[in-house]
């Protein structure tokens, strides 16, 4: 065996050891939640799967708010994701192509605004929600997660590097500002437009903290703050907990599966910017 | 004021303290073919540019036909313009880049069809219409932005640099094509180079510009023939004018004649009116086709390079004082590189400029 050969089959175990410890909380939340309460406290849980049981999932889907948990999450997430794009690509067009005063300054803003960790703002939305009374109402939810500047800032940098004889051809076929956001520069950016499309709804489905603040009444509540409903008079019910996790991952999974090398790339340009 | 083409009054451009245009008055003609010609950052594009009102102007009058259009917005100028870079909208099709203009002025379905298809057979575009930009070469590349410029059915026609993205050989094509389609349409055209062949082979008027100025405006030939100062007469005319330094030896009846520097047993017969003092400089300039060879007294010439194209040959050449010296020779078959040729101009064939550059008549 030669030493490049060797090297190549010591990286690829490394890789695929890595790779295990990523995917096994994901295989062991599966393992629990297809095994009886009793038998997730037991000695007799191991680490493989050697049981299948559906009885988590039944209950889970017969007793808790999951349909609604699923509604609110799709309707704030949808939301979020469509009010983002629309304003950031706004914005971004604005910084990009428009000449006014305080462009840059404002620019600077909106990258300045990286700097404040979103958890610094939760009291202060807080009590900007409570006043505007939208704590348990789904704007409450909402409009905190607007709030995102990578979007401005991967759309201008896409936006600056469109040829300006392209914006002029426009001009000359007789377009105005709108014309050229809507048929020129989002048509030329639709790719990147799914991509942050797709990480900007990731990220909000997943949000559980600022969900779990506003939403109190689980009527209003998504369905990562669902999960914490699952409890019995015994304590943690651990199967049914993992099965809701499963099902609340799902779509966000299966979004993965069908968009992988969209939402890669997304995360790559994000990070990028993010530096 | 005429009712007809593009005239241009005091048109300045200033980008804060740096004038790029200096007080240009033009007269184009109604179906003329008008080439700005200059060398690089002479402000043709910029001058363009502010007849299609993509840059404001900074003082002076812009009038497209009989209407003052100064501070209109570019779509309203009735003016359609080409890009040098082309400018497709890369994600739609031939067709639908070149109904652009028409969609947006919400046309009928029918007349957008029926005016795409004109356009498109003209330009020979008709079996790409379903393409897109990418998928086309070059030259089909422009033929769809001058397509898309054509469908609008403007007053006047901008062509920014429009052949210089194409090959040579394509570019001579291009430049067939865009002279039978200004036959054709009649429409006023306005075509920006820094390429003086193009200048010459298309227009009907050339304005040659230099810092922001006009420096000579008139048909190709009346500027090869009698340019105003030396830069038009270096600038038109390929290969380039020849330039020899001189002083004013004599006066005679026919005009003065005229020692260049180096030469001080040569007297060349300038025939020009006026009679600059004897012993002052001047510039002398001689086009390469206007030197010929001779047995006798001439400029002395050793030839470095010899391009030999064919029918006509060009030989690259210096004086003893190093002053470089072109001659065209026509068909021509033996060899000069390395030799030393006596040239003189032909009679009446010599320009004469003062020390600032100006034409002595």
């Amino acid at each position: 065996m030669t030493a490049k050969r060797a090297r190549n089959l010591a990286f690829a175990a490394l890789v695929l050891i890595a790779a295990m410890i990523w995917i096994f909380p994901l295989y062991w939340a599966l393992t629990t939640s297809l095994r009886t309460e009793g038998r997730i406290v037991s000695d007799s849980a191991g680490v493989l799967l050697d049981e299948i049981n559906l009885a988590a999932y039944r209950e889970v889907l017969s007793t808790s708010k999951l349909a609604r948990w699923y509604a609110n999450s799709i309707g704030t997430s949808l939301t979020i994701t469509g009010i983002v794009l629309l304003f950031g690509m706004m914005c971004a067009y604005a910084l990009s192509q428009l000449r006014f005063p305080g462009r840059r300054l404002l620019y600077l803003l909106i990258v300045g605004s990286f700097m404040v960790p979103v958890p610094a703002l939760y009291v202060a939305q807080f009590v900007l929600m409570s006043d505007l009374g939208l704590i348990n109402r789904a704007w409450g939810i909402i409009l905190p997660q607007l709030i995102v500047p990578v979007v401005v800032i991967v759309y201008k940098q896409f936006f600056d590097a469109i040829p300006k004889e392209m914006r002029e051809a426009v001009l000359l076929d007789g377009g105005g500002e709108f014309t050229l956001l809507f048929k020129l520069y989002l048509p030329l950016n639709w790719g990147i437009t799914a991509a942050l499309a797709i990480i900007t709804f990731i990220s909000a489905w997943n949000n559980f903290f600022w969900p779990f603040l506003v939403a109190t009444s689980e009527d209003m509540m998504t369905i990562p703050v669902g999960i914490t409903q699952v409890n019995d008079s015994f304590g943690v019910a651990y199967a049914r907990m993992m099965a809701l996790a499963l099902l609340a991952a799902a779509p966000v999974i299966l979004a993965y599966l069908v968009f992988q090398k969209r939402v890669t790339e997304a995360v790559m340009i994000s990070a990028g910017v993010k530096g | 004021m005429t009712a007809t083409g593009v005239h241009l009054e005091g048109v300045t451009k200033s980008f804060g303290a740096v004038d790029v245009i200096g007080g240009v008055d033009m007269q184009i003609g109604k179906g003329e073919f008008a080439v700005f010609v200059g060398p690089s950052g002479c402000g043709k594009s910029t001058l363009l540019r502010m007849i299609a009102g993509l840059e404001d102007t900074t003082s002076g009058s812009i009038h497209i036909g009989a209407r003052d259009v100064t501070h209109e917005d570019p779509a309203k100028r009735e003016v359609a313009m080409v890009f040098q870079s082309y400018a497709l909208y890369p994600h739609l099709s031939v067709f639908e880049n070149m109904a652009f203009s028409l969609r947006l002025a919400r046309r009928p379905r029918k007349e957008v069809e029926e005016k795409v298809n004109r356009a498109a057979g003209i330009l020979q575009l008709t079996d790409h219409l379903h393409k897109k930009p990418a998928q086309l070469s070059g030259g089909q590349r422009q033929r769809v932005a001058i397509g898309r410029a054509i469908v609008r059915a403007p007053e006047v026609f901008l062509f920014d640099e429009p052949l210089s993205n194409l090959d040579a050989e394509l570019r001579v094509q291009m430049r067939l094509e865009l002279a039978r389609l200004h036959k054709a349409l009649g429409t006023t055209m306005i075509y920006v180079t820094h390429d003086q062949v193009e200048a010459m082979t298309l227009a009907d008027k050339i304005f040659v510009l230099k810092s922001g100025m006009v420096q000579q405006a008139g048909a190709p030939l009346d500027l090869y023939d009698d340019p105003v100062n030396r830069f038009v007469a270096g600038f038109i005319g390929s290969p380039g004018m020849n330039f020899l330094e001189a002083t004013v030896s004599a006066h005679d009846t026919d005009g003065i004649r005229a020692r260049p520097k180096g030469q001080p047993d040569l007297d060349l017969s300038v025939p020009i009116t006026s009679r600059p003092a004897i012993d002052s400089a001047i510039s002398l300039g001689m086009r390469p086709e206007h030197l010929t060879l001779t047995d006798g007294p001439g400029l002395q010439v050793t030839v470095d390079v010899a391009e030999e194209l064919g029918g006509i040959s060009y030989q690259y050449g210096a004086l003893q004082d190093g002053s470089p010296v072109i001659f065209q020779q026509v068909g021509a078959r033996h060899g000069l590189r390395g030799t030393v040729q006596n040239l003189l101009p032909e009679p009446g064939r010599i320009f004469a400029f003062d020390a600032g550059g100006q034409r002595v008549r």
